[in-house]
């Protein structure tokens, strides 16, 4: 049984990217580096619409050479479902995303945002893990920790009630305009120099 | 983009607010926001929007969860509109936000029963059903109203999402279609046309992708997604068995897509070396098969 561990950054970038749009669909990739298996960095993809599938191609392949420069690697999923019930795997948005990615990465991870959990306070981190461990496409509960869970949550908690979220930037927001940038690298700081941005 | 509060006057937030209605925009928490900090002592001075302020100020509480607020303008409105339908469609959906669903319901079949024409009572009945998740019953109700009120956009709009949420791309053509004969020239219903085809596959669907794709970026060039989609569909096509003339002329034309796509991202990404990373789409797909000819 694999644990997953995400850092801040990756964790942050996630409930940003929910929080940004609350009453959409939202989704995104995680990535790892080549060496551990801890999940660093998240890309987030799109809110628009997530059931069509050309600009996922664009992005996919965009991300995935921009991973091969940073030595990085496609290592997960993650999404939340617009009704804020839903909040299972079979309600999972563009779920073959993920399919896809573990068929290249065997020990990929399917994050699903649970909106239930999706508080202002960050009591608990409102996700859930799920690992691939037996065949292809059956995705299962696993283990999963935040790298410095408490600060984390700390900071994120204060990050989205002044309103840090907003500045966060999918894919969409980059096709819509190709100056907003989808590594969103002013996060990468970290959580503490952010803080003293806001 | 961070609004400064301290330096707004009450008319510039109704600039913003008149901005937010017209195009749309759902900023609930701004929309609040600005509405608690500055406008609600100055609403009066407002003259005829006033009413429409405080219908998008209710919106936008619900949307919130702001109860307290939603309930005051609401108030405030049927005071001054004593039976008025459209009011009472407000209270309807407050109580929907309350998930008190059975009593919202029988307030719009008030309204209905009262105005067989009111399109809206109807419209907030498909919305609950969709807030149950019942997405096959939003979608057969959404038809039969559908039958009655034709020229609906909004509704041809969102049964296309149901539908494509159900991964039944070719009814949501047809709806996407529907939208289309309203709107021919906006772009960006081509444009989820072309998506909604490329995504159904197959050589037909592709080549009619590629043509949504083209008349989305003559109607607005600088449409980036229209860009990488010619470039898609034009690859599959050069790459497939059609005719060496056509898959030449297809290769060409990715080629092109991809440079303007490039040309339009580059000068002004903050990504470093972005140009690299749409280059690489070029060795994902293209140069495989380009000797075949």
């Amino acid at each position: 049984m694999t644990l997953y561990k995400f850092s801040e950054l990756a964790y942050a970038k996630m409930i940003f990217h929910a929080a940004k749009y609350p009453h959409l669909a939202v989704n995104g990739v995680l990535l790892s580096s080549k060496t551990e298996g801890e999940i660093v960095d998240a890309i987030p993809l799109f809110h628009q619409c997530l059931y069509v599938t050309p600009m996922a191609e664009i992005a996919l392949m965009q991300i995935d050479s921009y991973c091969e420069r940073e030595n990085l690697v496609v290592s997960g999923y993650y999404c939340a479902a617009e009704n804020f019930y839903d909040n299972t795997l079979d309600k999972a948005p563009a779920a073959k995303i993920a399919d896809k990615i573990q068929e290249n990465y065997k020990s990929a991870c399917f994050v699903m945002i649970d909106n239930k959990l999706m508080t202002l306070g960050q009591e608990v981190p409102p996700l859930k893990v799920y690992s691939c461990t037996s065949e292809a496409g059956r995705w299962a509960r696993a283990e999963y920790k935040l790298v410095q869970s408490e600060a984390t949550l700390e900071a994120v908690a204060a990050l989205l009630k002044r309103g840090a979220m907003k500045d966060v930037v999918d894919f969409d927001n980059h096709l819509d305009n190709p100056e907003n940038d989808w590594t969103n690298k002013f996060m990468s700081c970290g959580l503490k120099q952010i803080m003293a941005m806001y | 983009m961070a609004l400064n509060y301290e330096e707004m006057s009450w008319r510039d937030v109704r600039d913003h607010f008149r901005k937010w209605r017209e195009d749309n925009e759902r900023r609930s928490d701004d929309v609040i926001q600005l509405w608690e900090a500055i406008l609600e002592d100055k609403v009066s001075k407002t003259g005829n929007e006033r009413h429409l302020i405080l219908e998008q100020v209710i919106v936008a509480a619900l949307d919130t969860s702001r109860f307290d607020i939603a309930g005051r303008c609401i108030k405030e409105l049927s005071q001054e509109f004593p039976g008025s339908m459209r009011v009472m469609k407000f209270k309807a959906m407050r109580l929907e936000a309350m998930e008190r669903y059975s009593e919202a319901i029988d307030v719009l079949d008030a309204i209905i029963a009262k105005d067989e024409t009111n399109a809206a009572p109807r419209k907030r009945k498909i919305a609950i059903l969709k807030a149950k998740g019942r997405r096959t019953d939003a979608i057969k109700e959404l038809n039969e109203y559908l039958k009655k009120f034709m020229s609906d956009q909004e509704a041809w709009h969102e049964l296309c999402n149901l539908y494509m949420a159900e991964g039944d791309y070719a009814k949501a053509a047809f709806c996407m279609e529907e939208v289309l004969l309203h709107n021919p020239h906006s772009h960006l219903i081509h444009q989820r046309l072309a998506e909604i085809r490329y995504t159904m596959g197959g050589a037909d669907n592709i080549d009619i992708a590629r043509t949504y794709y083209s008349q989305a970026l003559k109607l607005n060039p600088n449409n980036l997604r229209a860009l990488y989609g010619i470039y898609l569909c034009c690859s599959s096509i050069a790459n497939s068995r059609a005719l060496g003339s056509k898959r030449k002329e297809a290769y060409k034309m990715a080629q092109w897509a991809l440079d303007q796509a490039n040309k339009l991202t580059s000068s002004v990404s903050k990504i470093e070396n972005n140009d690299k990373l749409i280059a690489s789409l070029e060795s994902a797909f293209g140069h495989l098969e380009i000797k075949s000819y």
